[in-house]
């Protein structure tokens, strides 16, 4: 039991890490970033290649990660997201941007990486051991950088003066201009942002589960996932989401395994349930 | 002298609604000036035309000697131009201390900023019994009471205030009143002020502007409209 919950808390971090970048995006400009699993990708083969290619030290990997995803979003933001949003009068033409971006990134990365899945060697060795818990090293060092990653994000989100900036403009977009807030510079850095959050993951996981090109697609449906149950926009929403899920996918694991591979067939199925009764997940606010 | 403010020959349009028609107006330093009219006569047309929210088709708008018809919302803002939104709009999930912070978003000056939020405190106790709550929780009076005193925090020059009177009970628009005559005579604040009662409107300021259907029907001191039998009669209604 231990062991199912620890595993548990280990993916959840992962997953409200994921979840984070998504629903910030979603709060500051109203987009669904479909091209989030891309982002994770890219930054899991640029640790890969900083880390396990040419050698460097893992958290210089995981900074690389980070910068060129921030990077990377920030010219999104400004070069595309940005234009579209100006002149298209239909929401409905940012999702399609999105998954352009989705489709683009997925062949960028085959192209430069290939399709193999690669690892990295392991961080740290060995293998923590109790009555109730076996846990290798190296994931409870990738979970407590996780936990730590979602702790500094909070923190600078509610403490800092772009965090205030940001939250402002997600719960009243014209009272946060008479502030002085520039709606255009501030959605730059709250998609670099969410897009670099989103390649720190992929550097993290990288080190435990390695990376493949084909995942992107999966990881930004889970993200979505995670989003839904918590609800869209909401801090607490995005991290509780990533929470149940990697604990319902832990549990799932362990007791559905008898059943054969079903852990997602179910999850799905108590999703749609779950939409009917509360369409705006646990914390969610109508959108709107 | 130079005027704090002036419209010429102001128009501005949402698509193909002709919202005002070469509205001309203006405004000394240190007044009090009141621009009543009925519901879409354009009185929150101009404050979205000074702030940069919404942009004029022709004429031009003066502050300070400055031109800022063309200027985004952010400079508008650090010239010390301050709005406080109709409806309220407080930051709902932010604390009251966070919201009033935002309001000081364009200052740096780290020990300015702690003085003007004692200041704005002093002003309004309530706000200090509130401080860690989240604003959406607040009463409507108390909401109102925070977004004054979140414009306040930006030190403004010039304060507009879009009908902060509306929904609010007959004793808190009293209270709000006295607090806007108070940051004008105290703060030496300029205050431009948009109402549909426009009885406490003209009570509280010097002069004031009549807007009917994008044009200035009226203009005056305010003592001498709040007395004409004819502005008594089209304003006012039989609530006097």
């Amino acid at each position: 039991m231990a062991q199912v919950i620890a595993n548990g808390v280990y993916l959840g971090a992962q997953y409200a890490l994921i979840a984070l970048g998504l629903t910030l995006i979603f709060a500051l400009m109203n987009v669904l970033n479909f091209a989030h699993g891309q982002m994770y990708v890219l930054g899991g083969f640029i640790t890969y290649t900083a880390y396990g290619q040419l050698g460097l030290p893992f958290i210089v990997a995981l900074l690389a990660s980070g910068v060129t995803l921030g990077v990377i979003g920030a010219l999104i933001e400004k070069l595309l997201f940005r234009t579209v949003i100006r002149r298209s009068v239909r929401e409905e033409s940012t999702m399609l941007l999105a998954a352009a971006v989705a489709y683009f990134l997925d062949a960028v990365i085959l192209l430069l990486f290939g399709e193999k899945q690669r690892g990295v060697p392991k961080i740290v060795n060995g293998v923590f051991v109790s009555d109730a818990l076996i846990m290798p090293y190296d994931r409870l060092l990738i979970g407590a950088l996780a936990v730590l990653f979602i702790g500094a994000f909070m923190l600078f989100m509610q403490f800092s003066k772009p965090g205030r900036a940001m939250r402002a403009l997600a719960q009243d977009r014209v009272a946060a201009q008479l502030m002085g807030v520039r709606v255009d510079r501030y959605s730059m850095i709250g998609f670099a942002l969410g897009a670099m959050l989103a390649g720190v993951v992929g550097g993290l996981l990288v080190a435990i589960t390695g990376v493949n090109s084909g995942i992107g697609g999966p990881i930004s449906i889970k993200a979505f996932l995670m989003v839904m149950i918590g609800g869209a926009g909401v801090v607490g929403g995005a991290i509780a989401g990533g929470f149940i899920l990697g604990m319902i996918e832990s549990v799932g694991l362990s007791v559905l395994h008898a059943y054969g591979d079903i852990t997602y067939l179910v999850i799905f199925a108590a999703l749609m349930v779950f939409l009917s009764i509360r369409p705006n997940g646990l914390m969610g606010k109508p959108w709107g | 002298m130079d005027k704090l403010l002036t419209f010429s020959d102001v128009e501005l349009y949402y698509d193909n609604v002709h919202a005002l028609k070469g509205v001309s107006l203006d405004m000394d330093e240190g007044e009090t000036v009141a621009l009543i009219g009925a519901n879409g006569a354009g009185k929150s047309s101009v404050l979205r035309a000074i702030t940069g929210l919404k942009r004029i088709r022709s004429g031009e708008i003066v502050y300070q000697g400055e031109r800022i018809d063309a200027r985004e919302p952010d400079e508008i803002v650090r010239m010390g131009i301050a709005m406080v939104p109709e409806g309220r709009r407080v930051f709902p999930y932010m604390s009251v201390k966070d919201n009033l912070l935002m309001g000081a978003f364009t200052r740096i000056d780290r020990t300015g900023i702690t003085a003007t939020l004692d200041m704005v405190l002093d002003r309004f106790p309530r706000l200090k019994e509130r401080y860690s709550q989240a604003a959406g929780t607040m009463s409507g009076g108390e909401q109102q009471m925070l977004v004054i005193g979140r414009a306040l925090m930006a030190r403004p020059r010039l304060l507009l205030l879009d009908e902060p009177s509306l929904g609010l009970a007959p004793k808190l628009v009293q209270a709000i009143a006295r607090s806007i005559v108070a940051i004008n005579r105290d703060a030496k604040v300029s205050v431009l002020l948009v109402e549909q009662n426009s009885r406490m409107a003209l009570r509280i300021s010097q002069r004031a502007y009549a807007l009917s259907t994008g044009r200035i029907a009226l203009s005056g001191r305010s003592s001498e409209i709040l007395n004409d039998e004819r502005v008594r009669h089209l304003y006012l209604g039989g609530e006097l």
